[in-house]
């Protein structure tokens, strides 16, 4: 036989031919199929279900449903599988998928400075926003694709949910098996649920361009949902005097709950995140997309009660190989390549449920081995059995059909040599009793010794291992030739031998036979060209098999005692307990209240429940109290920042409109944010954290205190009352941000004014269409739709009711008395103008509005509006009667905001206690949380901080910063943990230089990066750079 | 019309800047001895002498001691109780380069093309600028400015802050030759998606394009000496100096990699290497302490780079290079927050240096780093008459108060627009 003939065979029993099920609408071509589907597998070790196994078992399958399991004798007319040695198990379920659907078109590469698009181009009832695909059901797009599906059954899966993945709304997604045929007989389940993320894909969109730009999105899509649902077919009469829209994105989101939903997320962060937002509409039905980080939270992930997709995909192992390399690996990356094997052990014991996904492998080759990896750790056979087949399949809501062995169930079967959850080793897969095989079940067995006759010589042949590894030698007493060429298709085989080698003659013999049973019948085609036919017998194996496994086996041994910390944040300088509050005594410290008893000279504080109980001279120590001996140390309150842009993720602007009150830092806080740390070391226990100026009315702020090693809530300064970023002057009219940036409303200073004007009239008409609607008759609400929630404008009705306050980024006079003049022609309040370089021209008229000032301490020239900035605005405005505070603006000066409020006694001569009140109860009241801190008072929350210095000199630094009665910053410690941090980063490093090239290897698992420094302007499409493809310059910043 | 719109876009801009000259007329030449009496002196060469004089003649420190010998015409200045300092000399900024960063019209400090070796910084110094009296006011009598760039950036000017135009402003031309060292880190971020294999490839190139430029310049410079040369390049010739080791190389570099890299050039080629930067420098001190590499520390006040980093390891470099005994300056390479490099030095105190280490860090070293220590950088006879008063520590917010300036024995206006503009507003009327 020829090898061509060969090679046509061997792909005829790889594509076994496909059963035919009965073609129910579409007419027939030719011949009607009639092929039976009756399959008897024996001789079986059958999990039926994760922690259930029958042993010799047989499975019974008639027309592509199991009709039998157990140890029933085969009726006879089924064809038979002898699968014994082998392992049956349920097919897999992949949920997370987009098998059989395309693609979007390929995203454009995101650059800086393209020219915004502000608008979706509408087509039917679609959404006004791109990355919205709420209404495609992309169970009408299916077509099975065969090469995508053998990448799945090769590792047993049978089943896949999918849907496009692109967009915030992606759509609904569907359930198909992964077997040949025509799509219709392959869908499973036809409406499965929406599928969504935080990334906006293709949509070109320029909203959002931030992370809390899409969950403002999310949240009004969400909520217009509901209102679409009570509004549908009645007529809007209240706001646009129109019936109500068709639309389609928010007509298939109407019923969110009962569809159910499945959320991808990209770390433990946005995982926690997404449960917080689907919690605020009641979302019980979604299912979360993990990213492989679950075990870092694993505690909090168990409290959002979800099941968690999760991938098994690993990061690389950061490049350690050259030494100053070293310098840019970090601690976080090197932590997670240890422990991303442990994730799945960890959610395991924790009690997690979570289904597996090939989803983010590089190659979905690498499951298995991953899987195993994980397995080491801990992991079981049953806990992975289940997350392959019964989780899943509750997911997918098939829990009847799919993820067992048994009566009535879908005949999806994996059938492997071994154990899987061992060593074992699939050979085929059956879709609804269709074969997909990968190697023969009853491979034949070459490897033994035969004896030769060749030219009168008796010479043995020996030949070893099986399939690709089967190699061999000709051998004449201690001489010996090995075989070449060697080719086994099933039972037959060629090779090539050189006769010198084994002295049994010259040239090179050729053989080819085929196996029967033990007798190797075939020709020799002799070096002549003369053939000779051969028999030869197989004899027990004498010749070991050169075992190439043991090498194998060593590199794949996995390393699971672990040698990184687990902190939270897990990263450098992270804490790894939660760090409880101490009762403490401080003596003989010179104390700066910043209330009204000024400066105390060798004064004691005692701290008692997280609060100042006692401040006093010679004051006796309460029993248990820790006591601090701060002779000749300062102690002043924690440092208040008005204005600060850390600890936030994805962008800080949502730029893409001129009002986007809608949005919130709140939505997108990171508690990970090393500067916290930084802050804290710098003296600082409480900032706002703002959005930035890209536009006249930005989003909502919000105020955090510097918990280092806790959760983003917990970042919240509790109770304080809401905030609002404003901004005026050249980043709203975007005079520096390039040619194509010149289109939006507004451009200039005049346009600014009209912008603000225009969307508080919107509000005030918003708040009254709701208040029409409650006085309407029941018979009228029957009819009128009632007014939509729309966020933004519902943040301007709060500023209009006094519930939040607005805080305003604005440097020049003109637009000071601008916004001035506007708020009181509109009737709300400016409560802080923050930079407010210009402040000192118009401070007489800020008194009068009421407004307070928050101020760089001596920034100016660069740029335009910061020209007639001068370092004594401070003294200026405070002489006419404006509270005054000093902010940082950035991470760097949050460090040292003592030093900036210092500029004021240096420049102009202010008090040193009112200068230091400038970084401490000065912003306590801007942000409207005085009655809790600020100052050193008694009944007071304990935040404070212990400085070498006095706490003004450039000589001072802070020792301890306590908030909330804890010790969050302590200068040994800190120094302390910078020695264990770089213990820590060498042992792991060596860990990574002593691993094998395998377990360097990643196989696409995510790896957390930091975010920029972020600045007021700032106001690149992070959200494109974070979530897809895009790249993105950092903006220089101008503040 | 095309070109009538242009100009009219002209006029605008003209329009819409500010007056960008400052009204303060620079001091005039010294005509009598003055006398400082009564001062505490920090000389910077012999130590604090307290309650001490200091005499200036002819635009120099004729005498410094008690008990001299006073001209009949000098005028006295009683400073009892008030410390002098030598004028604060910043390196490394663009101070009078630029004036309104995000006014593209005001900012004259980058050329384009990589190989810029033939600009000289000074040429665009407007003497005028209304940010340099501010940075005077703090105490600051001299700033080196250089030109940046990409590659071969071009030479630095040292320039003295009160003057009417750049040619009286020059205290020295030529100074370095400022190269922007190519990046050596491979730091992967989320924004803009390049793995560390692409950012070692990039940076690879970018370094062998920066030898490549030394090796033309060579070969031009040999050739020119050989007489062999066909015309001048502009570029190469100005090179010439550096070959001489007549104008060191400073080096803008951070990162261990880069300068070593930068260390391994100058030794190939036998230059005087400065590195302006350093934020790593501290991680090889000793080696470059051994290797006579002076460094210009851009960032007293610096936020950790690196995620592992703790967050005083800058604050702590200027104490780890003067430990491993580095000549360093300290400085910022900015133009209107030159201002602060005196705080700057002053939080290094806290951080390990001694006052008066710090003291030398921003007159005394920078002095010599600038190739200019015989003139300026100490209070020592025969040096420039160029003399600070403060009411006290004047690296301290709560006791600097920089009251008088002389700069060549010429008494500065410490006037300036932050000032003028208090002065007016002061006098508002109440609304």
């Amino acid at each position: 036989m020829t090898p061509f003939r060969l090679s046509l065979l061997s792909a005829a029993i790889v594509c076994s031919i496909a059963p035919s099920f009965a073609d129910q609408t579409s007419p027939v071509y030719g011949i009607r199929d009639k092929t039976p589907n009756l399959l008897a597998f024996t001789n079986a070790t059958v999990h039926t279900e994760p922690g259930k196994t029958l042993e010799n078992a047989i499975v019974l399958v008639v027309d592509g449903k199991i009709s039998a399991v157990g140890s029933s004798a085969v009726p006879a007319g089924y064809r038979k599988i002898d699968a014994t040695g082998h392992h049956l198990y349920a097919g897999f379920i992949d949920a997370y998928s987009n098998y059989g659907v395309e693609k979007a078109a390929a995203e454009q590469v995101f650059e800086f400075g393209g020219k915004p698009v502000y608008q979706n181009s509408r087509k039917g009832g679609n959404a006004s926003n791109g990355a919205i695909h709420a209404e495609q059901q992309w169970v009408n797009t299916f077509v099975p694709v065969a090469d995508d599906a053998k990448t799945y059954l090769q590792q047993g899966f049978t089943a896949v949910q999918s849907a496009r993945l692109d967009g915030i709304f992606r759509g609904q997604s569907f359930v198909a098996s992964l077997a040949n045929g025509l799509p219709g007989e392959l869908i499973l389940k036809a409406n499965g649920p929406q599928f969504m993320a935080f990334g906006k894909g293709s949509s070109k969109q320029s909203y959002p361009s931030s992370l809390m730009g899409s969950i403002a999105l999310i949240r009004q899509t969400l909520s217009d949902a509901n209102w679409y649902r009570d509004a549908v077919g009645k007529q809007d009469q209240l706001q646009s005097r129109q019936p109500v829209e068709f639309n389609a994105a928010l007509s298939a989101l109407t019923n969110l709950e009962q569809s159910g939903l499945v959320f991808e997320t990209t770390d433990d962060r946005a995982l926690l995140r997404v449960d917080s937002l689907l919690k605020e509409f009641n979302l019980k039905n979604a299912v979360l997309l993990g990213s492989g980080y679950e075990y870092s939270r694993v505690a909090d992930i168990k409290n959002t009660g979800r099941t968690v997709i999760v991938p098994v995909a690993y990061p690389a192992a950061p490049a350690v190989a050259n030494i100053d390399d070293q310098l840019d690996v970090s601690l976080a990356d090197l932590r997670h390549w240890e422990r991303a094997p442990t994730n799945l052990a960890v959610m395991a014991k924790a009690g997690v449920p979570f289904a597996l996904t090939t989803h983010a492998l590089e190659k979905k080759d690498q499951f298995w081995p991953n899987l195993r990896q994980a397995m080491k750790h801990g992991l079981t056979a049953e806990q992975a059995l289940a997350g392959l087949t019964t989780v899943p399949a509750k997911l997918v809501g098939l829990p009847e059909q799919l993820g067992k062995i048994a009566v009535g169930y879908q005949a999806d079967l994996v059938i492997a040599k071994g154990d899987l959850f061992a060593d074992g080793e699939i050979v085929s897969t059956w879709t609804r009793g269709q074969e997909q095989q990968f190697k023969p079940l009853k491979p034949v067995e070459f490897a033994g010794t035969y004896a030769v006759d060749l030219a009168g010589k008796t010479l043995s042949l020996e030949l070893s291992g099986s399939g690709d590894k089967l190699s061999g030698k000709l051998k004449q007493a201690d001489k010996h030739s090995e075989l070449k060429h060697v080719q086994q298709k099933q039972q037959q085989l060629q090779f090539t031998v050189d006769l010198a080698a084994a002295e049994a003659g010259t040239g090179v013999l050729q053989f080819q036979g085929a196996l029967d049973g033990n007798l190797l019948s075939g020709q020799w085609l002799l070096p002549s060209g003369q053939t000779q036919k051969v028999m030869l017998s197989k004899q027990a194996t004498t010749a070991k098999a050169e075992d190439s496994k043991n090498g194998d086996k060593k590199a794949d041994v996995v390393d699971t005692k672990l040698v990184s910390m687990l902190t939270f944040p897990n990263r450098a300088f992270g804490t790894q307990l939660t760090q409880g509050r101490q009762n403490a005594h401080i003596k003989n410290a010179t104390v700066w209240t910043s209330d009204k008893a000024g400066k105390l000279e060798n004064t004691d504080v005692i701290i008692k429940d997280g609060k100042f109980s006692n401040i006093g001279e010679n004051l006796s120590t309460p029993s248990g109290y820790q006591v601090i001996d701060a002779t000749g140390m300062h102690l002043t309150a924690g440092i208040i920042d008005e204005h600060s842009h850390i600890a936030i993720e994805a962008g800080v602007n949502e730029g893409t409109d001129a009002v986007t009150s809608e949005v919130q830092i709140g939505d997108v806080l990171n508690p990970e944010d090393i500067n916290i740390y930084r802050g804290l070391a710098g003296g600082t226990t409480t900032a706002q954290l703002l959005h930035g100026s890209a536009n006249p009315i930005g989003g909502q702020a919000q105020i955090i205190q510097l918990r280092w090693g806790v959760t983003p809530e917990q970042l919240k300064f509790k109770d304080a009352p809401p905030s609002i970023k404003f901004a005026l002057g050249e980043n709203v009219k975007q005079a520096n941000w390039g040619e194509d940036f010149t289109s939006r409303y507004p451009q200039s200073r005049i346009g600014v004014e009209t912008t603000i004007r225009d969307a508080f009239q919107a509000a005030k008409e918003y708040k009254a269409a709701f208040a029409a609607y409650d006085e309407l008759s029941r018979g009228n609400k029957d009819k009128v739709a009632p007014p939509r929630r729309d966020f933004r404008l519902q943040a301007l009705v709060e500023i209009l009711d006094k519930q939040r306050f607005v805080h305003t980024h604005s440097y020049v006079a003109s637009e000071i008395l601008m916004l001035i003049h506007l708020a009181d022609e509109v009737g709300f309040k400016i409560h802080t103008f923050t930079h407010i370089l210009e402040g000192y021209k118009v401070a007489d008229e800020m008194a009068k509005h009421g407004a307070s000032a928050s101020s760089f301490a001596d920034w100016w020239a660069y740029k335009m509006e910061v020209q007639d900035a001068i370092p004594t605005n401070t003294c200026l405005m405070a002489d006419r009667g404006v509270m005054v505070s000093i902010n940082s603006d950035s991470p760097d000066l949050q460090r040292r905001l003592n030093q900036e409020a210092a500029k004021s006694v240096k420049y102009c001569g202010m008090s040193e206690i009112d200068a230091l009140n400038m970084v401490t109860i000065n912003p306590a009241k801007q942000l409207n949380i005085q009655d809790k801190v600020g100052s050193i008072t008694e009944g007071k929350q304990a935040d404070f901080v212990l400085w070498t210095h006095h706490p003004l000199s450039v000589y001072a630094q802070a020792k301890q910063t306590w908030i909330d009665g804890i010790r969050y910053y302590d200068q040994e410690r800190d120094a302390q943990v910078a020695a264990q941090v770089a213990a820590e980063k060498q042992q792991l490093m060596q860990k990574v230089l002593g691993a094998s090239d395998k377990a360097k290897q990643g196989s696409g698992g995510a790896v957390k990066k930091d975010d920029p420094i972020w600045h007021c302007e700032d106001n690149g499409d992070w959200l494109h750079a974070k979530f897809s493809q895009g790249q993105i310059q950092h903006l220089h910043s101008a503040h | 019309m095309k070109f009538q719109k242009s100009v009219f876009a002209l006029l605008l801009a003209a329009a819409a800047l500010p007056a960008l000259a400052n009204d303060i007329v620079p001091g005039a030449k010294q005509s009598t001895p003055i006398l400082l009496k009564g001062g505490t002196l920090h000389t910077v060469s012999q130590g604090v002498l307290e309650n001490s004089d200091l005499l200036m003649v002819d635009g120099k420190i004729a005498a410094i001691g008690t008990h001299l010998t006073v001209p009949a015409d000098a005028k006295v200045i009683d400073v009892t109780g008030k410390h002098l300092y030598p004028g604060l000399i910043a390196l490394a900024n663009q101070l009078g380069l630029i004036e309104i960063e995000a006014v593209r019209a005001t900012d004259d400090t980058n050329e384009v093309t990589d190989t810029n070796p033939d600009l000289r910084a000074r040429i665009a110094y407007n003497a005028d600028s209304e940010v340099i009296p501010t940075v005077r006011a703090n105490g600051f009598s001299y700033s080196l400015v250089y030109p940046k760039g990409s590659a071969l950036m071009g030479q630095s000017s040292l320039m003295q802050l009160d003057a009417w135009n750049w040619q009286d402003a020059t205290v020295a031309d030529g100074v370095g030759l400022h190269i922007n060292w190519p990046s050596a880190s491979v730091a992967t971020n989320w924004w803009d998606k390049k793995k560390p294999e692409e950012l070692a490839k990039e940076n690879a190139k970018r370094l062998q394009q920066v030898k490549d430029y030394f090796v033309q310049a060579k070969s031009y410079v040999d050739a020119e000496a050989a007489g062999l040369n066909k015309g001048v390049d502009s570029r190469w010739q100005a090179m010439i100096p550096v070959f001489k080791g007549e104008r060191p190389l400073f080096v803008h570099a951070d990162d261990i990699r880069q300068i070593k890299q930068a260390v391994l050039l100058a030794k190939e080629y036998q230059l005087k290497l400065v590195i302006v930067g350093g934020r790593d420098s501290w991680r090889m001190a000793d080696e470059l302490a051994a290797a006579k590499v002076a460094v210009i520390f851009t960032a007293p006040y610096g936020i950790p780079e690196r995620d592992d980093e703790a967050n005083n390891t800058a604050f702590k470099t200027p104490a780890l290079l003067q430990k491993a005994g580095v000549q360093f300056a300290l400085s910022l390479d900015g133009y209107w927050d030159t201002r602060n490099v005196v705080f700057g030095a002053g939080q290094a105190i806290s951080y390990g240096l001694t006052p008066e280490q710090a003291l030398a860090s921003v007159t005394i070293n920078a002095a010599t780093i600038a190739g200019v220590e015989g003139q300026i950088g100490s209070l020592d006879v025969g040096k420039a008459a160029s003399v600070v008063v403060s009411d006290g520590d004047i690296f301290d917010y709560l006791t600097h108060k920089v009251r008088y300036m002389w700069i060549d024995g010429r008494a500065v206006d410490l006037n300036n627009r932050n000032q003028q503009l208090h002065d007016k507003y002061k006098q508002r009327p109440a609304g």
